[in-house]
């Protein structure tokens, strides 16, 4: 089994290549950050004795895209999975932000995705079952002031993600889209989780279960997984309020922690 | 003059070890990942003693990287000023984390910095060692006893718990310990492991969720000083007659589990060096 993974690099994308690894599967791991792609690769060799190819790439930059590809058919390589797991957030106020990082949110979390899912299902292993993971988020569900161009471009993949599942059903592919809540995956993720308080433990997914979870049932034909209770209970609430008065709710909900975790 | 080498020398008992042994004059080179930490701390050192010897490094040891790259820098500074002699490595920078989270190169953190570290750097400084029959010396803890090693999953990818990451941590430096006496030896190289006791740091307070911070909060109350548990590591470097004991409590040896085994030592030490890419055995030929 082949599996491509964007972000590889970064916390949620490490704890997908060891999982994968652990199956035995074989990667070619892509990310912006080469030095942090070397050490994962070397980890995962020793570990688990799998090939692992990397490649570092800007999936925003199209003639990157296209270097990456052409080293991928001058191999031959060709792909049984897709995990799509770049993706960026810069949190706060719209207008507290410049105006091209904004842009940059979009750009990688849709743009580079659909280029990279385009050419990467190209790509695949002829007369196999294709398999593809979109990751998005809790803020899917909803729209999230404070983190509205992050949230609205997960929404992006989620309807997206729905609406090719049912193109490429009968081609064998299965489309999955993961809808985590908080997850650990950065030092920095600890300090957010903490400034909650009892709330970020109660809503934090652990990443070792969550990685789990999401191979095996992207595997097994599902179409979401929201992990954990509590987060399927917020999304189904997500879908019966009326999104202003989620808004409002979630607007009143950050300033509060965003103001706890800078006081703290 | 003696040189000793202690990571994790910004806070805690750590820092206390420094304070000691910087007084009982040695020279002192700590290791921190903070620098502002790191700063504080040869201040403190150095308004007890302007004369004292201490130096401080920064590095992240949980990432390999930087344990390779501090080390070069450690080697070349005990190789101009102190003869390429090394006469104690404390082992002693630790760490818990709430969450399953990994180093870049996908290790689990706590596994990484509270085992692989140490094993990794003492590899690196294993001549300096060598040269000086010196002393290496873990910071273990009594939470290493009940517990096994999950070979299968080391990591604990499958069912990760804070409290079992942490004590199997603390296992393997007990395991490291014996590796490294079964091999080392005969080079008048000897290693040993201090158990603290409850010491009132903030190791559970750093980078950690709500409920662990809070039973940290409340259980580093009923800690002893980290002033005390320096004692040991300051017998341990002193000590003329070389103690055949492996682990200490109160400068005094302690019975450790019967999980620290021959075979379980060198099954450890053989997948330490897999996970580091080194060799012992070939220590001094690259
Ligand atoms: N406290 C206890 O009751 C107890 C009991 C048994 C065993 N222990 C063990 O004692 C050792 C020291 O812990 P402590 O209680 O003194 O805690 P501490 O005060 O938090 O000290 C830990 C030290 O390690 C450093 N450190 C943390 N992460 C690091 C990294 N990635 N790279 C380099 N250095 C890093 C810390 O630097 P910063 O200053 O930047 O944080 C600090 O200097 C640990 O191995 C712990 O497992 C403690």
């Amino acid at each position: 089994m082949n599996v491509m993974i964007t972000g590889a690099a970064g916390g949620l994308g490490r704890a997908m290549a060891n999982e994968c690894a652990s199956r035995g599967y074989n990667l070619f791991l892509t990310d912006i950050n080469e030095d942090g792609l070397t050490c994962l690769k070397q980890g995962l060799e020793r570990q688990f004795g799998v090939t692992v190819t990397t490649m570092a790439c800007d999936l925003t930059n199209t003639e990157s895209v296209d270097k990456m590809l052409d080293v991928i058919d001058k191999h031959g390589i060709r792909f049984d999975m897709l995990l799509n797991v770049a993706g960026m957030d810069y949190e706060g106020e719209f207008m507290g932000h410049e105006r091209e990082k904004l842009v940059k949110i979009v750009l990688l979390n849709n743009a580079a995705t659909l280029r990279i899912t385009h050419a990467i299902i190209k790509r695949r292993r002829p007369g196999k079952k294709f398999t593809i993971v979109f990751v998005s988020s809790l803020a899917s569900m909803f729209p999230m002031p404070l983190k509205a161009t992050y949230a609205a471009s997960k929404r992006f993949l989620l309807d997206f993600a729905t609406s090719l599942r049912q193109e490429l059903k009968r081609q064998d592919v299965n489309v999955l889209t993961l809808c985590p809540g908080g997850m650990v995956t950065t030092p920095g993720a600890i300090n957010g989780i903490k400034a909650q308080g009892f709330w970020g433990d109660a809503t934090t997914n652990p990443l070792e279960g969550v990685v789990r979870n999401t191979i095996d049932r992207a595997l097994s034909g599902k179409r979401l997984y929201v992990p954990g209770m509590l987060n399927r209970i917020l999304s189904f609430l997500g879908k019966i309020i009326p999104s202003t008065w989620v808004a409002k709710v979630i607007y009143w909900r950050w300033k509060e922690v965003s103001h706890n975790g800078s006081a703290s | 003059m003696k040189t000793v080498v202690i990571t994790g020398a910004s806070s805690g008992i750590g820092l206390e070890t420094a304070r000691l042994l910087a007084r009982l004059g040695y020279n002192v080179l700590g290791i921190g990942r903070s620098e502002a930490n790191c700063n504080k701390a040869k201040e403190l050192i150095l308004s007890e003693n302007t004369n004292a010897k201490v130096e401080y490094f920064l590095a992240d040891l949980m990432q390999q990287r930087e344990v390779n790259r501090v080390s070069e820098k450690i080697n070349a500074y005990l190789n101009e000023r102190c003869n390429g002699e090394l006469h104690a490595l404390i082992n002693n920078a630790g760490c818990v984390r709430s969450w399953y989270m990994t180093t870049y190169e996908g290790y689990e953190q706590q596994f990484a910095l509270n085992h692989l570290a140490g094993f990794l750097l003492t590899y690196k400084l294993l001549p300096a060692l060598k040269k000086a029959q010196g002393r290496v010396i873990m910071t273990g803890s009594d939470s290493h006893k009940g517990i096994k090693v999950h070979w299968n999953d080391v990591m604990l990818r499958h069912r990760y718990n804070p409290l079992t990451a942490y004590k199997q941590s603390k296992l393997c430096n007990l395991l490291f310990a014996k590796g490294l006496n079964d091999r080392f030896a005969l080079d008048g190289i000897r290693a040993y492991v201090v158990d603290p006791g409850l010491v009132n740091t903030d190791i559970g307070n750093k980078d950690t969720g709500f409920l662990v911070n809070l039973i940290w909060k409340i259980r580093k109350k009923h800690g002893v000083s980290p002033d005390v548990p320096a004692k040991t590591y300051a017998y341990l470097c002193e000590v003329k007659d070389v103690p055949d004991g492996l682990y200490f409590y109160l400068c005094k040896e302690k019975n450790y589990s019967k999980e620290v085994t021959k075979e379980n030592a060198d099954r450890l030490f053989e997948l330490s060096e897999r996970l580091c890419d080194i060799q012992y055995g070939k220590v001094g030929m690259t």
